[in-house]
């Protein structure tokens, strides 16, 4: 137990630490960079509690693809981020007051936490039995009772690729295009002629 | 003190001591790779290859370990420090931690988690971030040209082999390594996904940059690309990390579809074999074909590395996945 | 084998996104010289879903482990986005050639953003009414910034897209406090929970964050900034499509909202609606005084008939839901013709959009300022036009309901409404043209201007059909 709680206060400690460091790093690539650890650190907090599935599954899709897109960006725009930030001194009251605001009313709320009692009951979310990995009970969720929504999220993303390729993709003109089945199915006899060549003659 | 040498500390020891026998041989097999490589290339283009440190030049790895350990570690003065030496250890790092997973015979692993498989493709997933780093810490052109090629090489060719994954996995119907393996007991995947194993390879070669798809290092075109400005240990990591990354890929190339460790045919004399030395073997082979490809084909132009990701590996093997499940519910044949 | 859920009460969803699909196949493969057929057959796909919806509907029906629902309410506000989307849709086709912003892509993510409209109305979770608003939202701000080549368009899209981005955390975030206090995100569930008498405060912050972010998208004050920018910037064509359709379907989420789940609640959440109600009301009236665009015009116009909606729902109670959802078909007419004659704005082959440019229309097309004067009187609530009981019928329920205040700032915002609306009408009749608009009128746009305007008319003199319609759906909604 106590490697387990050691294990989850560095996860946790490193996770804030780096989530402060991406909107606090002068360097936007190094933002990004803490981005990814802290990712990280989110996936060292779903193996404490069993969730080893979206463990890897956080890592494969955002630190694998879509942190590499970001920093792919990141790093081609060259954009002068202090300038950018040269604004925050000003904005900082107004943007302190809101969220002194907000702490102050999630304390409201915590401080009367009073979660139903018919709310308890009404979780109805039953643990696995313990010989079913946590991928398959995922699977069995998500394939059954939330087919809906599963299905739905499919086409949210379907909308996103359309929307990606009608906003940016350009046909361009005079480009020349490789036509691999002309290439492939290109014959030898149509482009490779024997002649006999005379002395000093030249074809 | 009992408790706590029982507890926390014989354990802890005793995975430091599994590490390290995992870690030393493999250390030495990239090692020999640099050597076979170097070998093989030989021997397809008639030449002899290293011969003069040691017997049939055996030592010769060692002779250039040795001297890139001697020399000088440059950092240049535009470089972003930080990153620039962390580059080179991630992805030696990511090139050793991977095989926390690998099952080298039934129960000979590390680390049996339940979802090896997925593990494995976030760790070989990762792989880029050692060279988009190094492409951008570099502050040189070249470097971050091989960067972005890279960049967007793997995450391109991490597509198709997902779903070559996916339809082992359905296959096995578990993700679990060790299980992956004795799945094959009957007949290796290879036989049945032929298409996919071809598919995974390919992939393979463009997920750890090998020709023809070694755009990110071209020497000719990028001067070695993203390891340009890297010298001695910087560039040493690189390159144990990278050949260990090739490694790895057979590894997981044996473990999905070549049976694992397991005999190719359970009969005497050929299971008297310990299960470690086929999968060697198996790797090794793997490798071989690794080499003969670099020593046979010239390499892709960018434009049509993209387009065989994804105008066709990608809906390939997209079929293949409605293929395989469609065939494994019409005859009843999914795993339980 | 698990069981297959009944998809039969989802099937015009899944009908519109599967049609989507092979629409923009073929789209692609037939380029984008093929817009208009496949714009015809978006339109046909549309009216298909409205006959499926129309043969699944009835009584009430849950089905997908409770995530969706069916019923008459259901039935009636679907009718109405179907039929708002494929009347925008066909008026947009012409405009959409002229501007050289014709590609296959543009029908298709109207359809899809169509099903996400029809999702959001079926939601019965939390969760499902989130994915259907994105799946709504998303498809919108493609077609918002979709005259890529126009800074305008691509900041209109960008801007729409933020802030809508931003209000989908904030209702998330309520979601989060919601299931957080009752236990659930199902709302048979949470209206059980809260029918039970158990409200935290919790649960409340969690209710305004979700109404924050609904409103969002129903552009009511005080969440109403991005209306006009994005009005003015996207594409008329599109503009058209977003004061109508997402419109309805916005609403029809945000009152099966308040009425199933929260209804327990209606004391609490009452404040809020009132609060936003006057806000749009008052400032869809004054603002719009000052403007002499009229896409701004009109988004602020939007800003005041979505408070004058409200009005009903504030009340809380069958007779006010049928307020909305009559105010809502009527405001659908109004707006479309509305929107078609401004479509035909153009001079010398371009398009204009200043209100100033209108003058002289009774001159140079009697018919057109003919219908677009009864819009206009009919926006602003001067009988005989549908308009005037639609907003009777929303004040009718709030005094009934006793929000006597709410009623009386409802009336004075319209007087002062009337002043813009009587104003457009006042340049088309009396003031002289500076250039004449072009005479081209595409034949869809005459028909339509023409129906809508009939529409108007007639559902002054025979409200009852409809009425009845309403009444009908509203009373499914109060059932269980």
């Amino acid at each position: 137990m106590i490697v387990q709680g050691l294990a989850f206060y560095m996860f946790a400690a490193i996770l804030v630490a780096s989530a402060v460091m991406v909107i606090s790093a002068r360097n936007p690539v190094h933002s990004v960079l803490f981005l990814i650890l802290s990712f990280f650190n989110a996936a060292g907090l779903f193996i404490l509690i069993g969730a080893e599935f979206v463990a890897m599954i956080l890592v494969i899709v955002y630190v694998g693809a879509v942190a590499v897109l970001f920093l792919f960006v990141v790093m081609m725009l060259d954009i002068d981020f202090r300038a950018l930030r040269s604004g925050l001194l000003r904005y900082l009251p107004i943007g302190g007051t809101v969220g002194l605001i907000l702490l102050v009313e999630l304390a409201v709320v915590l401080g009367a936490w009073a979660v139903a009692p018919e709310a308890t009951t009404g979780v109805a979310a039953p643990l696995p039995p313990p010989e079913i990995t946590n991928t398959r009970a995922i699977g069995q969720l998500i394939y059954t009772q939330y087919v809906y929504l599963f299905q739905a999220s499919g086409l949210i993303l379907f909308i996103a690729m359309i929307g990606a390729i009608v906003l940016t993709l350009r046909e361009r003109e005079g480009v020349r295009r490789q036509n691999i089945t002309r290439q492939v199915s290109r014959r030898r006899e149509e482009v490779v002629a024997v002649r006999k060549v005379p002395t000093r003659g030249g074809v | 003190m009992v408790e706590f040498w029982n507890g926390y500390a014989w354990p802890t020891i005793w995975i430091v001591i599994q590490i390290v026998a995992i870690i030393v041989p493999l250390l030495v097999a990239v090692a020999y790779l640099t050597y076979a490589e170097r070998k093989v290339l030989a021997a397809m283009q008639l030449r002899q290859g290293p011969n003069l440190v040691g017997p049939f030049g055996l030592l010769q790895p060692f002779a250039d370990g040795l001297k890139l350990f001697a020399k000088e570690t440059v950092i240049p003065s535009g470089a972003n420090r930080v990153v620039f030496v962390a580059a080179p250890m991630m992805t030696f790092f990511l090139g050793l931690v991977a095989w926390a997973v690998i099952p080298f015979g039934e129960g000979i692993v590390l680390a049996n988690i339940n979802v090896g498989v997925l593990y494995l493709f976030a760790i070989s997933s990762l792989g880029v971030y050692g060279i988009i780093m190094a492409g951008w810490a570099s502050n040189s052109k070249y470097a971050f040209l091989g960067g972005l090629r890279s960049a967007a090489q793997m995450v391109s060719y991490e597509v198709s082999i997902g779903l070559v994954i996916i339809t082992v996995l359905l296959c096995v119907g578990s993700l679990n390594l060790t299980d992956v393996v004795l799945a094959q007991r009957t007949v290796w995947f290879f036989i049945p996904l032929f298409p996919m194993f071809v598919v995974f390879f390919i992939s393979a070669l463009a997920e750890t940059n090998r020709a023809p798809f070694d755009l990110p290092e071209g020497e000719s075109e990028l001067v070695g690309g993203y390891n340009v400005e890297y010298s001695s240990m910087t560039f040493a990591l690189f390159f144990l990390g990278e050949y260990a990354n090739m490694i790895l890929m057979s590894a997981m190339t044996v473990i999905l579809f070549l049976g694992g460790w397991l005999p190719p045919l359970d009969v005497p004399p050929l299971n008297w074999i310990p299960g470690p030395i086929w999968f060697a073997l198996k790797i090794a082979l793997v490798l071989f074909f690794f080499l003969w490809v670099r020593a046979t084909v010239p390499r892709y132009r960018y434009d049509q590395l993209m387009r065989l990701g994804w105008k066709v590996f990608l809906p390939f093997s997209l079929v293949w996945v409605l293929l395989t499940a469609g065939v494994l519910i019409a005859f009843d044949w999914l795993p339980k | 084998m698990a069981q297959v859920p009944n998809l039969i009460p989802a099937l015009p969803e899944i009908f519109l996104a599967v049609a989507a699909m092979a629409l923009l196949m073929l789209g692609v493969f037939r380029g984008d010289g093929s817009t208009r057929l496949v714009s015809w057959l978006s339109v046909a796909a549309l009216v298909v879903a409205g006959g499926l919806v129309l043969a699944v509907g009835g009584p009430r029906e849950v089905t997908l482990s409770g995530l969706f629902v069916m019923d008459r309410f259901g039935v009636f506000m679907k009718l109405l986005v179907l039929l708002g989307s494929a009347l925008t849709l066909i008026l947009s086709m012409t405009y959409v050639e002229r501007e050289q912003m014709s590609r296959v892509e543009y029908p298709v993510l109207i359809v899809l953003s169509t099903t996400g409209m029809l999702m959001m109305v079926s939601a019965n979770d939390l969760i499902s009414l989130y994915v259907g608003l994105e799946t709504q939202s998303l498809a919108a701000y493609v077609i918002a910034a979709f005259r890529r080549d126009s800074a305008r368009s691509s900041e209109a899209g960008l801007k729409y897209f933020v802030l809508g981005a931003l209000s989908s955390g904030m209702l998330l975030y309520g979601s989060s406090l919601v299931y957080g206090f009752a236990g659930s995100t199902g709302f048979d569930r949470l209206a059980a929970v809260l029918a039970a008498g158990s409200v935290s405060t919790g649960l409340l912050v969690g209710l305004v964050f979700v109404a924050a972010g609904v409103a969002f998208k129903l552009s009511a004050v005080p969440f109403h900034m991005w209306t006009p920018d994005v009005y003015e910037g996207s594409p008329t064509s599109v503009t058209a499509f977003f004061a109508v359709a997402p419109k309805v379907a916005a609403v029809a989420l945000f009152v099966r909202l308040l009425i199933e789940p929260f209804g327990s609640l209606v004391e609490q959440w009452r404040q809020i609606v009132w609060f936003m109600s006057v806000g749009s009301m008052l400032l869809g009236s004054f603002a719009a005084i000052g403007q002499s665009n009229i896409k701004r015009l009109m988004a602020y116009s939007s800003i005041g008939h979505v408070g004058y909606a409200l009005v009903g729902l504030a009340a809380g109670s069958e007779l006010g839901v049928r307020g909305v959802m009559f105010y809502l078909a009527i405001y659908i007419f109004m707006n479309i013709g509305a929107f078609a004659v401004i479509l035909c704005m153009r001079q010398n082959g371009r398009a204009v959009e200043g209100i100033q440019d209108l003058s002289g229309l009774s001159k140079s097309h009697p018919m057109l300022a003919l219908a677009m004067a009864i819009f206009m009187f009919s926006m602003a609530g001067i009988p005989p036009n549908a308009g005037f009981f639609a907003k009777l019928f929303v004040f009718q329920a709030a005094i009934e309901a006793q929000l006597y205040v709410l009623a009386v700032i409802g009336v004075l915002s319209s007087v002062v409404g009337a002043y813009y609306y009587l104003r457009i009408v006042k340049v088309m009749y009396f003031d002289d043209a500076v250039e004449p608009l072009d005479r081209a009128i595409p034949a869809e746009s005459r028909v339509l201007v023409a129906a809508t305007a009939l529409f108007t008319l007639l559902f002054f003199f025979v409200p009852a059909p409809l009425l009845e319609g309403a009444a009908n759906a509203a009373s499914s909604l109060f059932a269980g």
